[in-house]
């Protein structure tokens, strides 16, 4: 039986990131993963409120949390412990060499692969959509065999955005990799990763680069390391480059999971991956252990506290065999959602309503320690983050990244 | 739980598990094939998507032939989808109606070969310089065998033969040791220093000669029917040992996970399951010790800065990375991760001359972590990835139990 201080459950970004604030608060930690995580299938960047329960945009999402109702999770974590992720997030990414910006004060819109753009609060350099501004031409770059980033779709949709007085053009690279399967952005992204396709890549576009006057808008491919290609390629063009967020595999979101990855392992977190956690160990109201499968058998993890980070329904933290009875597998902890069919969901996937099945998750207290129907504690050692958390609607309000990152801050300070 | 959603949470057959993919891409961020070839279409298309279509007969996914079984996708999904063995089961398919090249009967029957090698007098010998000549003259090559590898020399005595001249301490606590085919053909100091390690921690060590290849390296070229045969086997003699309460332990990390997971998700026998249970790796084993305070850390102390390069298969059995946690425990000794992903070598597939790049290109983050580390010495738990560090690494790597085995000084 192995002993830790803190045992987090779960990769994706809420787990990473309670897992490296744990250890860097000096605490023995394991990490229990099975599969890999969201970030693969995640833009990266940090939405922390985009919209608000009117689906109005919000323009400082610091301002924006106030008007949020009480059950919301950011009113369970507080301005406080936001702040503190977001500083504690902007300067972890700037040791390991892929620098975010933004505040809570003011969105950064980030260009979309079909040519809208995106608000969110925390985005590496590469993605920040401040840097069209003052320019005069847009050079949209088309990768040959590259499915999912059309440049006349881009082109038509980013125009009255941007301004219909800037001049658009789409330039599409021949990259070599077509011929086999179809490539992904994470295919360009690691053939950019090597000298030879930043120079093929920059000699393709150097034609068209006139300094601050000109723009390059990429799919997400300027390599797998951080910021070093984005870095490489303004640096040969002189001129500002800007990725689109893509469809997965999520480059960025990759990116973003490297540094955590090497960020662990230098903070000495033990990682046991390909891992089921099944159930716990509870003594009076504390869980004591978690139980997770191995191959043939299952292993015992003791610990003095646990972070719940497994997701939502999307990844199996929540399950819902059966109507309005959702579960939380693990802890069985009791799991909120919006009673009653017709509240369910909203037939119309993209309107501007929240999805009544999207705010299923589990309520918690300030501590963010779970609470029961009756709002009574059901541990006293177990910390809910991110997408377990119920109450909100991530998508619709664009807050996922947000609150996974503030919930496993503030977990992880408790 | 009405009775039929409990009927599919019971099904485990891997075929099924193919329903729950929800072709999020998670696996294809995890294939080192994909990143190293544009040839493989990746594990989500040939895996769960192409699996979709099992009812067409005609079916067949070319590019299957470039998955290297190393379970990067399966430990990636979240969904619990087997995909690697999805595609070992659709591989078995395919060969029931196309014949095997004379080069995957060869890598797929290293056993038997060693078996005819170690009949005939100075057996080892003769077949170490035979595959040198043969290597020079492109034999191997010209059936299909990646000519820029040696292929493994045969060790002058087997583990087995070795181990009759083992005196050891008996003792009322007893193991019995799987050696698998490279350990005893090819690397038996590996399973000398096992032996020794376990009787530091009190335990008499046996072995059973009725056991066979584990038939890993059947099962990824295609003799699915010669594979469950083995299975059958070993399932007997680990039931046999289990009645009398005898553990089996592996050093080889694709021998234990193929008796501890893979029987039962290719083949879906309940006895593989339950047989399963009493088969451990060697350090998960050794960390079972440390946890019942059992452990003997009564170590020498050594001057090493290890590079530990942690298998794939060992990944996949899920208890994380004990060797590295013990090791550390040696006075004088660094353990450093190499996070590396995984070496290419994936068994007999970088043995293969149409794979060869592939298996060195998806090597090269490995390698190239080899070269700048500070470490004196590179470990490794699997005996294919030691081959693959020692060709495209240049540097001559152990398995962990040796370093423990050095750690408990002489005698």
């Amino acid at each position: 039986m192995k002993h830790s201080d803190t045992i987090v459950i779960g990769s994706g970004l809420a787990g990473l990131m309670a897992a490296l604030t744990s250890a860097r608060r000096g605490k023995k930690v394991t990490l229990l993963t099975m599969g890999s995580g969201s970030l693969s299938l995640n833009s990266g960047v940090i939405d922390v409120l985009g919209f608000d329960e009117n689906h109005a945009f919000v323009e400082s999402p610091r301002k924006g949390i106030e008007t949020l109702p009480k059950d919301h999770p950011y009113k369970k974590i507080g301005m406080d412990m936001l702040e503190k992720s977001v500083e504690a997030f902007l300067a972890f990414t700037k040791e390991y060499h892929f620098p975010y910006r933004g505040s809570l004060d003011k969105q950064i819109m980030v260009p979309t692969a079909v040519g809208t753009l995106k608000p969110t609060c925390l985005a590496p350099h590469s993605m920040d959509g401040t840097g069209f501004k003052g320019c005069s031409k847009v050079i949209i770059v088309a990768v040959e065999g590259l499915k999912d980033f059309y440049g006349d779709i881009i082109k038509e949709n980013i125009r009255p955005l941007l301004g219909e007085d800037l001049v658009y053009e789409i330039v599409t690279i021949d990259t070599g990799l077509t011929g086999g399967r179809d490539i992904t952005t994470l295919d360009v992204a690691r053939w950019l990763d090597h000298d030879k396709g930043m120079t093929t890549l920059s000699e393709a576009l150097k034609p068209y680069a006139k300094g601050s006057e000109t723009v390059f808008l990429l799919p997400q491919i300027l390599g797998t390391s951080g910021h070093a290609g984005a870095l490489a390629l303004r640096g040969k063009l002189e001129s500002e480059v800007i990725e689109t967020t893509c469809l997965p595999p999520s480059v960025n979101g990759l990116r973003l999971q490297k540094i955590f990855y090497e960020a662990l392992r230098d903070s000495g977190v033990d990682i046991i991956e390909d891992t089921k956690v099944l159930r716990a160990v509870r003594k009076g109201a504390k869980c004591t252990a978690v139980v997770a499968q191995a191959a043939a058998r299952e292993k015992t993890y003791e610990a003095e506290k646990f972070i719940l980070a497994t997701g939502g329904f999307y990844s199996g933290g929540i399950t819902m065999r059966e109507f309005e009875h959702p579960k939380e597998a693990i802890f069985d902890l009791p799991v909120w959602f919006v009673p009653g069919e017709e509240n369910w969901s909203n037939e119309q996937l993209f309107a501007d309503k929240p999805q009544g099945f999207a705010m299923t998750g589990i309520r918690t207290d300030e501590n963010l320690l779970p609470l029961d129907g009756n709002g009574k504690r059901v541990y006293d050692n177990v910390y809910v983050v991110g997408r377990n958390l119920g109450g909100y609607d991530f998508c619709f309000e664009h807050s996922g990244n947000g609150v996974a990152l503030a919930s496993a801050y503030k977990a992880a300070m408790m | 739980m009405s009775e039929l959603t409990k009927a599919i949470k019971e099904k485990t057959e891997s075929m099924l598990t193919a329903d729950h993919c929800l072709s999020c891409t998670s696996c294809m961020a995890g294939c080192p094939v994909m990143e190293a070839s544009r040839e493989y279409r990746g594990p989500k298309l040939v895996g769960p998507a192409h699996n979709r279509m099992r009812f067409s007969q005609e079916d067949v996914e070319e590019s299957l032939d470039f998955c290297s079984n190393c379970k990067s996708c399966d430990r990636a999904c979240p969904s619990g989808v087997e995909v690697s063995t999805l595609n070992m089961l659709r591989r078995a398919e395919y060969y029931k109606t196309h014949p095997h090249s004379q080069r995957d009967d060869m890598l797929a029957h290293g056993e038997r070969m060693a078996k005819l090698v170690r009949s005939m007098p100075f057996g080892a010998s003769c077949a170490n310089l035979g595959m040198k000549i043969g290597k020079s003259l492109g034999i191997f090559k010209s059936i299909g065998i990646a000519g820029e590898r040696d292929m493994p020399a045969y060790a002058s005595k087997s583990f087995l033969s070795m181990f009759k001249d083992i005196r050891q301490t008996s003792s009322e606590k007893k193991i019995v040791f799987y050696p698998g085919c490279f350990i005893n053909e090819n690397d038996p100091e590996v399973g000398v220093a096992f032996v020794k390690v376990m009787q530091k921690n009190g335990y008499e060590v046996l072995v059973d000669r009725e056991f066979n290849c584990c038939g890993s390296p059947l099962v990824v070229t295609g003799y699915l029917d010669e594979a469950l045969e083995h299975a059958h086997n070993n399932v007997a003699r680990i039931y046999h040992w289990k009645q009398q309460g005898i553990p089996v332990v592996a050093c080889c990390t694709s021998c234990s996970l193929m008796l501890k997971k893979e029987y039962h998700e290719l083949f879906d026998e309940p006895e593989m399951k339950e047989a399963a249970e009493n088969v451990y790796d060697a350090f998960e084993f050794l960390a079972m010790l440390e946890d019942e305070g059992k452990l003997n850390t009564k170590f020498g102390s050594l001057t090493h800065h290890l590079l530990y390069h942690v298998p794939c298969h060992l990944k996949s059995q899920g208890f994380g990375t004990p060797a590295a946690h013990i090791l550390g425990k040696i006075p004088g000794i660094k353990v450093e991760l190499a996070d590396a992903g995984c070496c290419g070598m994936s068994g007999n597939y970088g043995f293969k001359q149409d794979k060869y790049d592939i298996s060195m290109k998806i090597g090269e983050r490995l390698f190239e972590r080899i070269a700048t580390s500070k470490a004196d010495t590179v470990i490794s738990d699997c005996g294919t990835c030691r081959l693959q560090i020692q060709h495209g690494g240049h540097v001559e790597p152990c398995h962990p139990v040796e370093i423990l085995a050095k750690a408990y000084g002489e005698g």
